[in-house]
């Protein structure tokens, strides 16, 4: 045995020990640099020599020096990273809500509590000019209440769209440091003949981390070209080191609202309805499952109110005895949002006009308008549910409380519009009354018995019938109706003679049939939509209502004198309604013309007289203000399933139940981030204690291996002593 | 199982973050004395929460609505009072100046008392309430609702409307009523019929108010009796075809058609007396045609008969009209009593909304605090179990 050969195993040895060294003390460096997977030298031995006795070992040396991981736990870190940023942000955004509609002083009930109260109070006084200042005072109050609160939606939604931008600014630099990572691992390896470029690769990983953080994505690894990044719906974003990059864009329907653009070969698409995880899945999420339904739940309770409250106010009288005009902004200032698709080819740009048949009957979602193939049909975009338009536009068209009309322009196949009943209307809602003597506390109409009567019959004091009242014409014979106001229980009209296309008026609307009706053919008015009744067998086809209500002839004076016997009575002064001779007399029952309905009981004397008459000077009358007053607790949205103050419940609610779900699968998702972090810290993570004792195992390896070196050095000295002596 | 050390710091730390957070969550509920302080710590909670404070703000309406009906209510039994002891010194009036023995200058006296206290129940009946409204005025509560029309009679410028204040979701009540029904729409004579004497008559035959006997049997029509001798009187119905005929005997009741009446004194032939339906008449007229018949000098006895029959005619009216008075304030005394009632019902409802909210929104304290006690130990035992953790490396002891 040559004594260089000791030399050589103990200095291999040391040279072992020494890389040992070095990868313990940058393990010990890197205890807390995000992302570092511990390494490890590889120790084999070096390559034996044959002599005839046999293999003579050589030394030891570092193969290579590895990063120990464990790739499928960094793959569960990853993932989970992905639903921990889409369910924090998603948090994040939907908490503020979540704290904002309930907050006990500035939601929307006590103000709406408010204005209810005021009417009370108003109706207990109604002449009083100050209970009638605090009325619209309150009015007030509830009108900012409504736009604060819609404008803290608004300014979610610009925070929405500042985040959006953030975050792609970020993913875009991310994935450009990826793409830069790739190439200089791919480099820095080939350089040095494959063995691994450990802490870039970290570096990388982590990078992926921080993007899988941001947006979910699906990564894996190419021979030789490092990593390749898609978008959870496949769109590349790393391929080596080229890098495509996202975008902000605004949505085709709203410029206003950004969206998430992708470019690929100078073509961007949106793909914000792709983006399902990470921070930019939340924030588009949060955007669409919360704030859009909340800020439309609010639009349509400002919309009740607003066409409920005016609706009753215009069939009262005020403080000088004039009809009532609108009280807040009046429903056709409040019409849906109708947004054109910026590619609409259809020249010139066609005006679709949405207006609002029936607040009761809008729901809480934004609906999208397509021509396909020369059809048009209307989808509601929370359920997906698609109406086919067979009229529109030929004529106009109801869907859920909405008509559509075509205005001037074409329509060309292709083309959409989203529309948005109820996204402004929180919004635009305003006061329209300022003058507290014009509030109508008052009913326009008063009714009277004669000093003369000398039977013991008494009239009820009356109410104005609301053109909301559902109203049925029925076909007794194929050339006579029957008019019923079924909400009234009144008879408004029996055995009119039909004339196609004429007139029919009740109640502050007007509507015409045409056709041919059969008998016991019926048509209904229900909150001024029109339809004809299901079992028709005419051809009889009614058309859509004109309201403008109250009755034109409401405070005209009626007189209705009983005949003798007194077992029916005459009406005299009435245009609207009929029969007006010998009108058969039921104690109790409501009696209806030009738009009234009052009721007499008791047992009238032939010749008897009572009266309807203007209420003229009746400033102490407050049945307008008790009829306003009772809409706080009636069921008027939603297909009368709900009160304002429901509505507003059902708000809270629904915003509550979302993020209780996204607060708990948060907690859940942040306990499996954990558990995933943990189980790939347990493999990749430095541990001191382990990396303590190494140093104490390699430093008297390194000690060994020099004393092997001193040996040599010994048997060489007297070798040469024993030789040279 | 191998655990790196970054790891043991970090899960350490984020034991003290978790018990951080629950610990701020209790404290903030303790500060708030509320469960809820974002809608997702109990959504259903929170729409219930909104929809209780809003049946407590609706039923505290309800009264403050009942205490406004309550005073005007109250208020117009007091004027009814008033009203009511006018009348009975107008009656005791009326009953002192029938008397025979009165001289002439007596009765022009009691007549100056008289218009003093028609001006005294005119007044009355135009009452104004607090905010300085009509408080019988019907609708027109602006509007001065009784005045004299300058030709010896009273005109109502209100009108027949009643308000009506909401005590209770389903229950509306009336807060007054309109001075037409009380003062202006009272049935004359005996609620059925009224007699009178013919001014020219000239015999001193007096007529009483007379009574209905069988209801059934009343035909409503302008009656004659005439007397077609001294001691003869015939009745006549509308057309002027006699019903009755019969020899007049002084006091004795005359009988037809389900009613009767009583005849006294000396009439002559030629006399007559009517028996008409009774009409509405103010209580003003009659007070007023009262003062006007004391005010006559009486000369003859004729005229001390027409003095008499007017008197007469005067009581019965009156009555008639201090019975409808009675009648307005039994019903003010019905509707403060369905007011008071309610109001029991409204408060007893407001106490369980209350409570309702109280256990839907508050927070239990003793159960918050020992919960605060319990989260304070854990985070000391998890700091404590950090810094000793941290303290234990390899490294201290090389």
């Amino acid at each position: 045995m040559a004594t260089g050969d000791l030399f050589g195993i103990g200095v291999s040895g040391l040279l072992v020990a020494q890389r040992g060294l070095s990868t313990t003390g940058h393990n010990i460096a890197n205890v807390n640099t995000e992302g570092y997977t511990r390494q490890r030298a590889e120790v084999v031995t070096r390559p034996a020599q044959a002599f005839g006795s046999g293999f003579i070992g050589t030394g030891a040396q570092v193969s290579t020096v590895r990063r120990v991981f464990d790739g499928f736990l960094v793959d569960q870190v990853r993932t989970n990273t992905t639903s921990a940023g889409y369910l924090e942000r998603f948090h994040d955004f939907s908490s503020q809500l979540d704290t904002l509609l309930p907050d006990p002083n500035g939601n929307l009930t006590p103000a709406l509590q408010g204005f209810f109260s005021a009417l009370h109070d108003l109706a207990d006084d109604p002449a009083s000019i100050p209970a009638r200042q605090v009325v619209l005072g309150e009015a007030q109050t509830l009108v900012s209440r409504f736009q604060l609160l819609d404008q803290r939606l608004r300014d979610a939604r610009s925070a929405v769209n500042q985040e959006l931008g953030a975050v792609v600014g970020e993913v875009n630099s991310i994935t450009e440091r990826i793409g830069e990572l790739n190439r200089q691992i791919v480099v820095a390896e080939g350089s040095a003949g494959g063995q691994p470029a450990n802490d870039l690769r970290d570096q990388r990983d982590e990078l992926v981390r921080q993007l899988a953080e941001r947006v979910d994505i699906i990564a894996f690894e190419q021979d030789g070209a490092g990593i390749n990044i898609t978008t959870g719906a496949g769109q590349a974003l790393v391929v080596g080191s080229t890098v495509a990059s996202l975008s902000v864009l605004g949505n085709p329907y709203d410029a206003t609202r950004s969206e998430v653009g992708y470019t690929v070969a100078g073509v961007t698409s949106l793909i914000s309805d792709a983006i399902r995880g990470g921070e930019l899945g939340g924030v588009l999420a949060f955007r669409e499952q919360v704030l859009d339904p909340a800020q439309n739940a609010l639009g349509r309770i400002a919309l009740g109110v607003a066409s409920e409250v005016n609706g009753q106010h215009r069939l009262g009288a005020d403080l000088n005895g004039q009809l009532g005009r609108d009280f807040f902004t009046p429903i056709g200032q409040l019409d849906p949002e109708v947004r054109p698709a910026s590619d609409n080819t259809g020249a010139p740009p066609a005006d679709i006009t949405v207006s609002l048949s029936d607040v009761g009957a809008l729901s809480t979602s934004d609906y999208r308008l397509d021509r396909t193939g020369g059809l048009y049909s209307l989808t509601r975009l929370s359920d997906n549910t698609s109406f086919n338009l067979s009229v529109f536009p030929g004529g106009p068209e109801t869907v859920d409380g909405m008509t559509f009309a075509l205005g001037a322009g074409n329509i060309a196949d292709g083309d959409s519009f989203l529309i948005q009943p109820t996204r402004s209307a929180a919004r635009g809602l305003g006061l329209a009354l300022t003058d507290p003597a014009g509030v109508a506390a008052a009913a326009p109409i008063r009714t009277a018995a004669a000093l003369g009567n000398t039977g013991g019959a008494s009239v009820s004091i009356g109410a104005v019938n609301s053109p909301d009242n559902l109203v049925s014409i029925n076909f007794t014979t194929a050339t006579t109706f029957d008019v019923v106001d079924n909400t009234t229980g009144a008879a408004l009209a029996s055995g009119v003679s039909y004339a196609a296309g004429a007139p029919i008026r009740f109640n502050g609307w007007t509507v015409n049939v045409t056709g041919v009706p059969a008998a016991g053919d019926t048509f209904a008015v229900d909150h001024t939509i029109t339809g004809a009744g299901a079992g028709n067998t005419g051809t009889g086809v009614v058309s859509t209502a004109s309201v403008s209500a109250p009755d034109p002839n409401l405070t005209d004076p009626v007189t209705i004198t009983f005949d003798d016997p007194p077992t029916t009575f005459t009406v005299g002064g009435a245009t609207t309604g009929s029969p007006s001779a010998g009108v058969a007399y039921s104690s109790g029952s409501p009696v209806s013309f030009n738009g009234w309905t009052i009721s007499i009981s008791g047992v009238p004397a032939a010749g008897d007289v009572f009266t309807v008459e203007p209420n003229t000077n009746g400033v102490g009358d407050n049945r307008n203000a008790l009829s306003i007053a009772a809409l706080q607790t009636a069921d008027t949205l939603e297909n009368h399933g709900a009160s304002f103050g429901d509505a507003y419940g059902q708000l809270v609610a629904e915003v509550g139940t979302v993020t209780q779900r996204a607060e708990t699968s948060r907690v859940a998702q942040e306990v499996l981030l954990r558990q995933a972090v943990d189980a790939r810290d347990a493999v990749s993570g430095v541990n001191l204690d382990e990396e303590a004792a190494n140093l104490l195992r390699l430093q008297q390896a390194y000690q060994a291996n020099a004393r092997v070196l001193a040996v040599a050095d010994e048997i060489f000295d007297f070798l040469i002593g024993a030789v040279g002596g | 199982m191998r655990i790196a050390t970054s790891q043991m710091f970090s899960q350490g730390l984020n034991a003290i973050l978790d018990q951080q957070a629950e610990l701020t969550k209790t404290q903030i509920q303790i500060a708030n004395g509320k469960k809820i302080s974002a809608a997702s710590d109990d959504p259903a909670g929170a729409s219930r929460i909104l929809g209780l404070r809003e049946a407590v703000e609706i039923t505290r309406q309800f009264q403050t609505n009942a205490s406004a009906a309550t005073s005007r209510l109250s208020l117009e039994d007091t004027v009814l009072d008033n009203v009511t002891n006018v009348l009975q010194r107008v009656r005791e009036l009326a009953l002192q100046g029938n008397n025979a023995t009165l001289t002439s200058q007596d009765r022009q006296g009691l007549a100056v008392e008289l218009e003093q206290r028609l001006d005294e129940l005119l007044g009355l009946a135009n009452t104004k309430d607090g905010n300085d409204e009509f408080l019988f005025g019907g609708f027109s509560t602006r509007t001065q609702p009784f005045a004299a029309d300058g030709a010896g009679g009273f005109v109502y410028n209100g009108d027949q409307g009643q308000r009506r204040i909401q005590i209770a979701p389903a229950i509306r009540i009336a807060d007054g009523n309109s001075g037409s029904e009380v003062f202006q729409a009272i049935l004359n004579g005996n609620g059925t019929f009224r007699t009178a004497d013919d001014p020219v008559n000239l015999g001193s035959g007096l007529i009483d108010a007379g009574d209905v006997v069988d209801p059934s049997s009343w035909i409503a029509d302008n009656y004659t009796i005439n007397f077609t001798t001294d001691s003869n009187f015939e009745v006549l119905d509308g057309t002027l075809t006699p019903i009755v005929t019969g020899p007049y005997d002084s006091g004795s009741v005359i009988s037809f058609n389900g009613i009767q009446v009583a005849i006294t004194g000396a009439p002559v032939a030629g006399d007559r007396f009517t028996v008409s339906p009774s009409a509405r008449q103010d209580m003003f007229t009659t007070v007023q045609a009262l003062a006007t018949a004391f005010a006559a000098p009486d000369s003859d006895g004729a005229g001390a008969a027409r003095l008499h029959n007017a008197a007469n005619r005067a009581l019965a009216d009156l009555d008639q009209a201090l019975e409808n008075v009675r009648g307005v304030r039994a019903g003010i005394g019905g509707r403060l009593n369905a007011i008071e009632t309610e109001q029991s019902v409204n408060a007893d409802f407001e106490l369980q909304l209350r409570a309702d909210l109280s256990r839907a929104e508050d927070v239990d304290l003793a159960e918050v605090i020992s919960r605060l006690n319990q989260q304070l130990v854990s985070l000391q035992a998890a700091q404590e179990s950090f810094a000793r953790l941290q303290n234990m490396t390899l490294f201290n002891f090389l």
